[in-house]
């Protein structure tokens, strides 16, 4: 067995020096950094070729039934809370300054913006990362995807791209569910529970947010999907052996993939905010 | 007349880090026949199999199948190398979210230009009756027992009529009748269907009875290779305590050091 034959390899290791020590762990970085960055642009390719075979298209939508249609409810609960709690904290703040009517305002902009897009993707690195890592993680200890390989398919162009693609598509239109249900939780919190002005408050949030906040929040989503999906993937196929090697697999993949959202996000805001300022003085000309 | 090979083996080396698993092997495995590799666990007869369908690549030498070098060759060209070739792993590596039919018409569906279902069904339903799991088309491998689920992986390496099956011991984890229905099959499948045959395993019984030719395998390099005779008559003293499963007393020492050692702490 492979499996014995590489923990005496391991075994053989010991009594190292530090400076032998750092150099592995450096080797091993670099090593693990080529890995992934091949095993990405690998995955970009299969699903680019993936979309072009029709034959693939079964293969896709279940994984969007698995991966999109049952993450609704969670994405609109994850939505509907952030709205809610945004304008219970929120009344507090602008009640004092004599500005509660612009409540929607400050809720519709941050959901529809930053919190639902980046919450809903947390949620779904969670449920589906997650998902997505243990099951290729065992059925990469259980050599099921040794097994697609013996037979001559190409386990990223089977395994990895209808799951990417499935992402990259459902992320966007479940952010889209997480900013609807955000609204309206806002709306029921600020309107009907604190007695703000209904027709102020949806008048000062139609002239606060913009189609541009709507729509870079969303596209957001594109980037969120194929991050969740990358790292999870990439996690699953990488995996150590045993139920131990899947556990801490998955908890990789979601640390990987909640601290890319966020690094995503920060970049996507900083290029989005520069795209909007070139393009605002032609707004006002217009 | 010598048999034609159909896969050769030159210089063969893998190396794990520092630990060298197979040193310099160089070997021609005959077409229609049935090659065993014997050998003690960690030994490294799963890892050589693996570099005959190139799951594995080489540190040293060179992989050919029907003359071509392959071990050179790209995923995507190795692809169709691979569907020449059938792989049945030790734990038969049945995918688990899909049914009997579905994971022998996995090949099919993937390889050929069938997409008529009714075909797809017939097919399948000829490869499970070769291996007897006709009627179980529609289990999910959690169901099926551990000789079930190897027979099904054997329909699944067949689906395809491949030239070669590579087999990782078989018939490891079976009830001796279980581990003789499989040694049955491997030999009706060599019959039936003239495949070559590339079988590991560590169970002597098994690779005198399917066996035309019996490799051993040890410290990565080959230490016998004949028929069963020739293993049986082998003077070297590590072949002997294989086929009689005796430990050796280098092993032995140090078991019981390491018991004296338990007892002395004890004391203390």
């Amino acid at each position: 067995m492979d499996r014995e034959l590489m923990a005496q390899t391991k075994n053989h290791n010991h009594g190292n020096t530090i400076v032998q020590d750092l150099g592995a762990a450096t080797v091993k970085t670099i090593g693990n950094c080529g890995r992934f960055s091949r095993f990405q642009a690998d995955s970009l390719v299969a699903s680019v070729a993936a979309c072009l075979r029709p034959e693939t298209y079964p293969l896709i939508w279940n994984q969007m039934l698995a991966i999109g249609v049952k993450s609704v409810p969670v994405v609109m609960i994850t939505g509907a809370f952030v709205g809610m709690v945004l304008a219970i904290e929120a009344f507090g703040q602008l009640s004092g300054l004599g500005f509660e009517e612009h409540l929607g305002v400050l809720i519709n902009l941050s959901v529809v913006k930053e919190l639902g897009p980046v919450l809903a993707a947390i949620m779904l690195a969670g449920r589906v990362g997650g998902a997505l890592t243990a099951e290729l993680g065992t059925m990469n200890v259980t050599e099921q995807i040794l097994a697609v390989r013996s037979m001559g398919t190409d386990p990223i162009r089977y395994l990895v791209a209808p799951r990417l693609l499935a992402c990259l598509l459902l992320t966007p239109i479940l952010i889209v569910y997480a900013d609807f249900l955000g609204v309206i939780g806002g709306y029921l919190i600020s309107v009907p529970y604190l007695g703000i002005n209904g027709r102020a408050y949806w008048a000062l949030s139609a002239s606060g947010v913009e189609l541009w906040d709507i729509t870079a929040g969303i596209a957001k989503g594109f980037f969120f999907g194929a991050a969740i999906a990358g790292v999870s993937c990439y996690k699953g196929f990488h995996c150590k052996e045993g139920a131990q090697g899947v556990g801490e697999a998955c908890t990789e993949g979601f640390v990987g993939s909640f601290i890319l959202i966020l690094a995503i996000d920060f970049f996507l805001i900083v290029i989005l905010k520069a795209i909007y300022e070139s393009i605002w003085p032609i707004k006002l000309l217009l | 007349m010598q048999n034609e090979g159909i896969i050769e083996l030159k210089g063969l080396t893998k190396r794990f880090g520092e630990i060298v698993v197979l040193n310099d092997i160089s070997l021609t495995f005959e077409k229609g026949k049935t090659t065993v590799i014997i050998g003690p666990s960690g030994c490294g007869k799963t890892v050589l199999i693996k570099h005959i369908i190139v799951l594995l690549r080489p540190s040293g030498g060179e992989v050919y199948f029907h003359n071509q070098r392959i071990d050179n060759l790209d995923e995507k060209e190795l692809g169709k190398v691979r569907t020449q070739m059938g792989f049945l792993f030790q734990s038969g590596a049945l995918f688990d979210s899909m049914t009997v039919l579905e994971n022998v018409a996995f090949p099919v569906r993937q390889h050929t230009q069938i997409k008529d279902p009714d075909k797809i069904d017939e097919l399948v339903k000829m490869k499970l009756t070769l291996v007897g799991m006709d009627g179980f088309q529609n289990y999910y491998p959690a169901r099926l027992s551990g000789g079930q689920r190897k027979r099904v992986a054997l329909a699944r390496a067949i689906a395809l009529n491949p030239e070669v099956i590579l087999y990782d011991e078989p018939t490891t984890g079976l009830d001796p009748i279980r581990a003789d229905i499989i040694n049955e099959l491997i030999l009706k499948t060599q019959k039936a269907l003239g495949i070559t045959s590339i079988v590991v395993t560590h169970d002597m019984g098994s690779a005198c009875k399917i066996g035309d030719r019996i490799i051993m395998l040890h410290n990565g390099k080959v230490l016998v290779d004949g028929n069963a005779d020739t293993i049986k008559n082998s003077t070297l003293p590590e072949v002997q305590r294989f086929i009689k499963g005796e430990v050796s007393e280098k092993d032995l020492e140090g078991l019981q050091v390491s018991f004296e050692d338990i007892k002395i702490d004890d004391k203390k």
